[in-house]
This record gives C-alpha cells, structure tokens and sequence, in this order.
C-alpha cells in the first residue's frame, strides 16, 4: 500500500503521442525496402555480400592474367567468369533473409508488426530480386573493367560484343537462383539446414544426371542444365519447356509449401 | 480493449490452454499471473496472433489482431526482449520497427531517452545487453507506435529494483491515460503493486479473476491473541476456517469484523487484527496454483 504512493509521487515521463494517423496497412514498398535493409545491417550479410562482390572481382583478375592471350578475354566471356560466384553466393542471401525469422528468433517481432506473413514472404522475395539484380550489375562492370584491363596490359584485342539475350539470360537467371534461395529458406526455415539444402541439392542432382540412366531426367530437373542456354543466351524451343519444369520443382513447389508453413506454423521464442 | 473468449490450444494430448476467457479494460493494468509452464505466454501468442488456437477467439480493439492493418501502431507487444537479432545494435532495432510503422526516425531517439538507454548503449550490439537493457529496449520497442494496448510478457525480468519501479509507474501512467495493459509476471508481488485486475492461470486453467480489491478480501484475515488456540477454536465452532500461522497468530476466513467480536465475547485480548491482504493473495496464488499443480483439476 505505501509502494502505491511512492509510485504515484513518483514523476514519470511518459512518451508523447503521435499525430500521424496509423493508416490501414503497411504499404508492400515499404516492407520490401525493409528486408534489404535487414540484408545488409548485419555482419553476416555484409560478410557475405562483401565476399561475393571479392570472388567476381577475383574471378576477373584470374580471368585477365591466366591463359593465352586469345584465350576468353572477350566481355561475354568476363560476365559469365563473374556470374558464377554470384550465382552460387547472391542466393545464400535470400536463404538467409527467411531463416533468420526463425533462427535469430526475429519473426516474433516482425509477424506481430506485420500479421499477414505472406506479405511479409513476398517482400524478402522482391528484396533478394532487388539485390539479385545489383549483383549483376556489379558483375557487368567488372566485366567491362578486366575487359579492358586484359586489353590493355596484355593486348587481349578482346570482342566488346554482348548479345542481349546473354545480358538478359544472365539476369534472368540470376533472378531465378534468388527465388531458388528464398523458397529454401521458407521451405526449411533453418539456416545451416536451407543453406546445405541449397548448395548440396543441386550438385547432387547434377552428379545424378551424369549417370546414363538419370540423364533424361536431368535435362528437366537440373538447374545446372536448365539454366546454361540462358546465361549462354541460346534459349530456344525445348529449353524453355524444360527450364519451366526445372522451375516448378525448385521455385514453385518449395515457395508453395514454404509460404504455407510459413503462414500456418506457430512462431515462437523459444 | 482485449476480449478472450474460450481460447483453447492443444499440442496433441497436451492441453496448454484450456477455455480462457478474460477481459483487459481501458484504463486498466490487468496482471496476468501464474507459475512457469501455466500457459501465459501461449495465452499471449494467441492474443497477438503468433500461435493459431485451437479454438475460441481473442480480439485487440475489438478486431482479431491480425485484422489490425499496421497494428504496431495499436498495440504495443513484447513477448521476448531476447528474440532479437543478436548482431543488431539497439538503436538498429527501433530503427526498422520505426520504418515499418512508418514513423519518423526521431521517435527512436525519444524511445531511447525514455527507457533510459544512452547514445552509446543503444549503439552497441544485442548480444552485448544485459537482460535488464533488452527489456529496456523491448519496451521502447512495445512504446515506439503510440499504441492505445500494451500486451507484455514478464517485461520484469532482469530488471533491476529501480527499473521495475520504472517500468511500474510507466504502465500506471499509460492506463491513467486511458490505455489497456495486459502484463505476465510469475511472481505475484511483481506485479500487485500495479495491477488493478488479476487473471490467475495455473496448468492452462483459469484458477481465479477479478480485481485485486476483491481477489484481497476474499484473502481472508491475519490476527494475533494472547491465546490463539482458543481463538481458533472459537472461529471453527462459529463455523469459520482457521489455520496456524508458522509465526504465531491465526489466518481465518472470517472478515477482520467478526473475529473482533468473536474476541470480544470470548473474552480473549488481541495484539494484532487486519485483512490478510496481499501476504494472503501470496498464499492463495500459491495453494490455487500448487494444488491444480498436483491434481491438474482446479476450481
């Protein structure tokens, strides 16, 4: 009883309030620019973006200073060197931008801002898109960099041609190994899990295939296959069909059944 | 405003939360007590929409919370000041609780003064933090949205003697404005200073509610004679519950009143008579909660 008094002779200094109305939501812009800041304001996204960016870097200087002079000197060749890392790092990213809800426990505070989880499950889709087409960019102009860089140290007289079915096959698949991270991360919910989930399946299915009796099934199953037409920028008839199979196994199903996991589990501290 | 009605949530055989049904009224702290494993916090994840229940309903404001569109602006919730991301730094973690609020950055600042984190602590990363600075934090986060509900899950914890005093007056101050405050704890004198209304939970059941006033009287009465053993014979013969006090003295159901006159007729001298109160809210918390910890059947 004597508590209650103090407590109350006690000043306290309460928040002020806000004028701003709440509005009705939070507008899908807004979550999406979010998640790309949560890829990038922690140490392990850093780390890995800042890697990523130093093996297409490393990759082109290998690139500019082995082999023959004539050999793979020219701009198609430097951007397909500089895909290859972001193609195996960029998607950890979005692998990361999911599981880390659940394994740094962060999904208690962003599902109660933010109810609607599918929302949120497409916002971290479009931000590792956002950061997917950043990657390639970058690898473009490192690109156009040991290009000339070759050129001038070691008179490569390197081809500038670059088809636009190789620069948009090369986004395009960039894109698609994003959304392949981000449906393993909603699909396993746990980052060392959807991490070797993402970098051994594949492989696996790749190593599978060069058995005689798996071949058939890897011309339709194997990303590593479906997707060298586009960044080769050959895509023509089947490969379409057969990259659009590939997809459905590794996108559609797991962001399929992640989404629903993701909306229907229970998200708990502990 | 929050309403549950009849919330239930089974793990297979296991039932966490069994038909609960209470009310947190405007103006009100309602304090949320029961031992650990009673079923708060599932109670709590249902409320803010985090765990489906198995059946019944809870409602924020009168809406389910997941139909509150950017609902950290009505409701402020902190259920683990610990499930952060550790490699954040505290002002980080307000920061992006601000853009997805949509507020103005400043308000992190003022969130940050307010729990009394400095500059310099809200710059170092969680995994630096005491437990007292992340329920610091997970406040200013619960506050940053000017929200009309507080929905707080042992924001107690870790907090030193001076904090908790903090954080009580706080929460008075916020149902004095007219806010809604439903706040966990599972030790009774946490929170009764503060509270206006108690919910009582033990193994997933209701075991007593109401307000503290009543929860109080219904505690009972302490009293202390120069012959407490003919004294509590009396009360029994007057049909009334009496138990030794391991201290001496006599806890009875009877009101302060009648054990007055009792003592009267029976010509035995008193040295000390008052409502049980709080100590007597202590024991109750602990026999309602201890006995539906040994059968699982409570009243």
């Amino acid at each position: 009883m004597s508590a209650t008094t103090q407590v109350q002779d006690q000043p306290v200094h309460m928040p002020s309030r806000l004028d701003e109305q709440p509005g009705s939501g939070i507008p899908f812009g807004r979550l999406a620019s979010l998640e790309l800041r949560k890829l990038t304001d922690t140490r392990a996204g850093r780390v890995l973006i800042l890697v990523t960016v130093a093996l297409v870097v490393g990759v082109g200087l290998i690139g500019t200073f082995s082999g023959k002079t004539t050999q793979d000197k020219n701009l198609n060749d430097f951007l397909a060197f500089g895909s290859a890392p972001l193609q195996i790092m960029l998607p950890l990213l979005g692998v990361l931008a999911v599981t880390s809800e659940w394994s740094q426990r962060t999904g208690l505070v962003t599902f109660t801002l933010e109810p609607r989880r599918s929302r949120v499950a497409f916002a971290k889709w479009a931000a590792a898109l956002v950061l997917g087409v950043a990657g390639v960019v970058v690898a473009a102009v490192s690109a156009l960099a040991f290009t000339g860089l070759a050129d001038a140290l070691r008179n490569t007289d390197p081809s500038w041609h670059l088809s636009w079915q190789v620069l948009l096959g090369t986004f395009l698949a960039q894109l698609l190994s994003m959304s392949i991270g981000v449906a393993f991360g909603m699909l396993i919910q746990n980052t060392p899990g959807a991490v070797v989930a993402y970098l051994v399946l594949p492989t696996l299915w790749s190593i599978l295939g060069s058995f005689s009796w798996a071949e058939q099934v890897a011309h339709w199953a194997d990303t590593n296959r479906t997707l060298e037409p586009l960044y080769d920028g050959t895509m023509h008839g089947e490969d379409w069909t057969k990259l659009l199979v590939s997809l459905l196994i590794w996108i559609a199903l797991p962001m399929i059944v992640g989404i629903w996991r993701m909306t229907h589990s229970e998200v708990k501290s502990a | 405003m929050i309403e549950v009605e009849n919330l239930t949530r089974r793990y297979g055989q296991f039932v966490a939360v069994d038909d609960v049904s209470f009310q947190v009224h405007p103006g009100t702290v309602t304090g949320f007590l029961g031992p650990n494993g009673a079923g708060k916090s599932t109670c709590m994840r249902m409320i803010t929409g985090l765990t489906p229940p198995t059946s019944g309903t809870a409602t924020v404001l009168g809406k389910p919370y997941a139909a509150l569109g950017n609902p950290g602006r009505h409701v402020g919730v902190l259920l683990d000041a610990s499930a952060q991301h550790n490699g954040r730094t505290g002002r980080e973690i307000l920061t992006l609780g601000a853009i997805m609020m949509g507020l103005d950055r400043r308000r992190v600042d003022e969130m940050l003064q307010l729990v009394g984190l400095t500059p310099a602590e809200s710059r170092r990363r969680l995994r630096n933090y005491s437990l007292g600075m992340r329920q610091r934090l997970g406040i200013a986060h619960a506050l940053l949205g000017d929200p009309q509900v507080l929905i707080l899950d042992e924001p107690a914890n870790g907090l030193d003697p001076a904090g908790i005093r903090w954080m009580r007056s706080l929460l008075r101050g916020f149902a004095d404005e007219g806010g809604t405050v439903l706040l966990s704890s599972h030790l009774l004198h946490e929170i009764e200073v503060v509270a206006d209304d108690l919910v009582v939970i033990g193994r997933g059941k209701i075991v007593a509610s109401g307000s503290k006033a009543e929860l109080m009287s219904a505690a009972g009465t302490t009293v202390r004679s120069t012959d407490d053993a003919r004294l509590a014979n009396a009360l029994e013969v007057g049909g009334f519950q009496a138990a030794p006090l391991a201290g001496g003295g006599v806890h009875t159901d009877a009101e302060p009143r009648v054990v007055g006159q009792l003592a009267l007729d029976q010509q035995i001298v008193l040295v000390e008579l008052r409502a049980a109160g709080t100590a007597g809210l202590e024991e109750m918390f602990l026999q309602l909660t201890a006995a539906d910890a040994r059968d699982g059947a409570a009243a």
